[in-house]
């Protein structure tokens, strides 16, 4: 079977320099950086951080209290699916959504008075976890922090029912993310699908955890997301192709600086894609963030004419 | 033997298990267990849990270090989920005698972060300080997959997949779709997963989701029962060694089973509820079928997602209904949670594993404790009992919390 070309027609963004593609784009040509000093990581030896602000994502909850299911990496997907998935008149039950995701709060921030209650003399007790920690640990906190969640409330609130993926863990997840997208349509397992990355690292703990890893620049916050069909499911729906994507690496290698946004884990490779292709994709050009193993993992972007 | 399948695709075969479950290490205890209807679930060991509202899970026996591990990744096999991953690993190559294949294996885990230990936050709360880089790294959702790919000597393509329940069975669908596109001549696929801790505990526990039955655990787990109140937290390990059957009949392995189809889906409904009408669930199932190129009538056998709550079991019956139609009042259905306990991110992996030997044996486990099945829970069951029959191709269902789902079908050996 030959494989389907796979074209762009969507973009969504939310970034510490700009909360829509142009934004980004212009953000990205002009050098204007995102990192600001942080209340929060003053102790830090460097207090910068690329926070995304707030987060405009009201507009896609159909119920507004499931805003209080949603850890900040969630609340950011679902505000740049929002708009990547636009108009869309597809079928919404087919369509794919791959997403590549952070960590969890590994130090479960939100229930420290749960456990300060539960420390005796220096140590946990998980009798008193359990009877004072109890009222006190946020009963929906194993739901917020399961790294599926930004999926979730994707597919809960834009309808998305199709092939789906979570990737989780290395900085590649989001590429991981957008290459499996790229496949499952050049493949003709689906015919559109919704792609991206997302991840919050600028709170306290995980700025902290970074440091201890030995990563020392800023960190920063983010979600990218790209619709993505077949070149004939977009021509049919008489879509507008912004750029053709495909596996490989043509052309130069794009990225968005760190000293623009800060680390954005998982939504690297995906911020890189919307920034290439707000910009206009004039020549083959590609994204690629080395991991072990994945060599081939490279997206090459290009103009919509190449299709 | 075509090596190719109806759909031209390489054929991807079986050629290695591995598990520790509830039951104990290896893949003949825990499907030893299964068959005999034996419950592993129990009253909690790990920690004192008195206080707790629920006092019992499905805990892995106490096992040993785990030894000759390389050394720039001894730091992540220190902890159980390490440990689990190593032993699960190391009988997985053990059956299948894959040679180190550098860049032709890869590595996809379904593995979810794991929590600080109460030691570690008790260290922070006390000092301010964070866990140590190791600490750190364990943590990672990650740490198996960079684990057992050095193990493995595979330097492959490697992924971890986070979307809680369904995380192993989609690592194993991943795996099957890098053998097709002849990325890789081998795949190490599976899942791990620790949650009998006490912040589990506290947090499963208020989110009324676990059975409360603390005077008899080994009952407790009950999918399709009309008594059943909740599941239990379970933990273990799977892993499945995936090649082509070119690859595998090149270097005369021997081929235990293979994987046919993989199918995936959104609910799109709630976070923490499924469908009543079985929606997504019925159209990862009708994936899966298709991708095999297999009718409803060709499955013989269903492993359940089965979690013992009242909602994951009346939807998935119905979805079992939508996407089976007449076939679904006559394929048979267990669920093995019922005696394993929920293994979240890792069951997908071991009830495909579970699937594999059903087909290899011709038997089917039960579900146990199934004495008064739901109305609304109207399928052919095999209840208490293991079943003898023939098994040509077995499916096997993981649904996650948040509405990922995620299906596998399988056979025996070709």
């Amino acid at each position: 079977m030959t494989a389907a070309t796979v074209v762009v027609t969507g973009l969504g963004v939310i970034s510490p320099i700009g909360h829509s593609p142009d934004a980004v784009a212009a953000a990205v040509a002009a050098g204007t950086t995102g990192l600001m000093p942080s209340t929060e990581l003053a102790h830090l030896p460097d207090d910068r951080a690329g926070g995304a602000g707030k987060i405009p994502v009201r507009a896609w909850l159909k119920r507004r209290k499931d805003r209080k299911l949603m850890a900040r990496a969630s609340e950011l997907a679902l505000a740049a699916a929002g708009p990547a998935l636009g108009d869309f008149s597809g079928d919404r039950v087919e369509l794919g959504l791959f997403l590549g995701v952070g960590r969890e709060p590994p130090d479960d921030g939100e229930c420290e008075g749960a456990l300060a209650a539960a420390a005796h003399e220096g140590r946990l007790d998980p009798i008193r976890l359990a009877g004072r920690g109890r009222d006190l640990y946020p009963p929906l906190l194993p739901l917020k922090t399961l790294p599926n969640m930004a999926l979730a409330h994707i597919s809960i609130n834009l309808g998305v029912m199709g092939e789906n993926g979570a990737w989780a863990g290395e900085c590649g997840a989001g590429q991981r993310a957008v290459l499996a997208g790229i496949q499952a349509i050049a493949e003709g397992r689906c015919e559109a699908a919704l792609v991206g990355g997302a991840d919050s690292l600028v709170d306290l703990g995980s700025a902290r955890d970074r440091l201890r890893l030995g990563h020392n620049g800023p960190p920063g916050e983010a979600a990218a997301v790209l619709l993505l069909e077949s070149l004939d499911a977009a021509t049919a729906r008489g879509a507008s192709v912004l750029a053709v994507l495909s596996a490989g690496a043509d052309g130069e290698a794009l990225a968005v600086p760190e000293h623009l946004t800060g680390d954005v884990g998982a939504a690297a490779v995906p911020l890189a894609l919307v920034a290439a292709v707000a910009a206009g994709v004039e020549a083959p050009c590609h994204v690629h963030r080395p991991e072990p193993g994945d060599v081939s993992a490279a997206i090459s972007v290009s103009p919509p004419h190449a299709c | 033997m075509d090596v190719v399948d109806a759909f031209g695709r390489p054929r991807v075969v079986i050629t290695g298990l591995g598990a520790v479950t509830p039951h104990g290490v290896g893949v003949e205890a825990a499907w030893a267990g299964v068959c005999d209807g034996r419950s592993a679930i129990a009253p909690i060991t790990r920690f004192d849990p008195t206080s707790f509202p629920v006092r019992f899970g499905a805990q892995v026996p106490d096992l040993p270090e785990v030894e000759d591990v390389p050394e720039a990744v001894a730091h992540l096999a220190t902890d159980l989920k390490g440990r689990l991953s190593v032993l699960a690993l190391r009988e997985a190559l053990e059956m299948s005698g894959l040679p180190a294949l550098g860049d032709r294996a890869g590595v996809c885990i379904g593995s979810e972060a794991a929590r600080p230990s109460l030691e570690d936050v008790a260290q922070r709360l006390n000092s301010n300080e964070p866990p140590g880089a190791h600490a750190l790294a364990r943590m990672r959702p990650d740490a198996p997959t960079r684990l057992m790919a050095a193990v493995a000597g595979a330097t492959g393509p490697r992924s971890t997949v986070s979307t809680a329940c369904t995380s192993s069975s989609q690592a194993v669908g991943e795996g099957v779709l890098r053998l097709r596109r002849g990325e890789v001549d081998a795949m190490i696929v599976g899942g791990v997963d620790v949650l009998v801790d006490p912040i589990m505990v506290t947090g499963f526990s208020l989110l009324g989701a676990l059975s409360t039955r603390n005077d008899e655990p080994a009952a407790a787990s009950r999918p399709f029962d009309a008594g059943r109140d909740g599941f239990v937290l379970g933990e273990g390990a799977g892993v499945l060694i995936l090649e082509t059957l070119s690859a595998a009949q090149a270097r005369g392995a021997e081929v235990l089973g293979e994987v046919l189809g993989y199918g995936c889906s959104c609910n799109a409904y709630r976070i923490t509820d499924s469908p009543p009408d079985g929606r997504g669930a019925a159209q990862s199932m009708s994936a899966a079928l298709a991708d095999a190129g297999l009718e409803p009538t060709d499955i013989d056998y269903i492993n359940a997602h089965g979690t013992s709550t009242s909602m994951n079991d009346a939807s998935e019956t119905r979805g079992i209904h939508r996407a089976f139609g007449e076939h679904g009042a006559v394929v048979r259905v267990s669920s093995t949670k019922s005696m394993t306990g929920h293994l979240v991110a890792a069951c997908g992996a071991v009830e495909a594993i579970f699937c594999v030997l059903a087909c290899r044996d011709g038997v089917v486990p039960p579900t146990a404790n199934l004495t008064s099945p739901d109305p609304e829970c109207d399928l052919h069951h095999v209840p208490i009992k293991a079943a003898r029959i023939p098994c040509r191709q077995a499916m096997t269902n993981a649904f996650g919390f948040g509405g990922s789902n995620g299906t596998l079908v399988v056979a025996g050996r070709p």
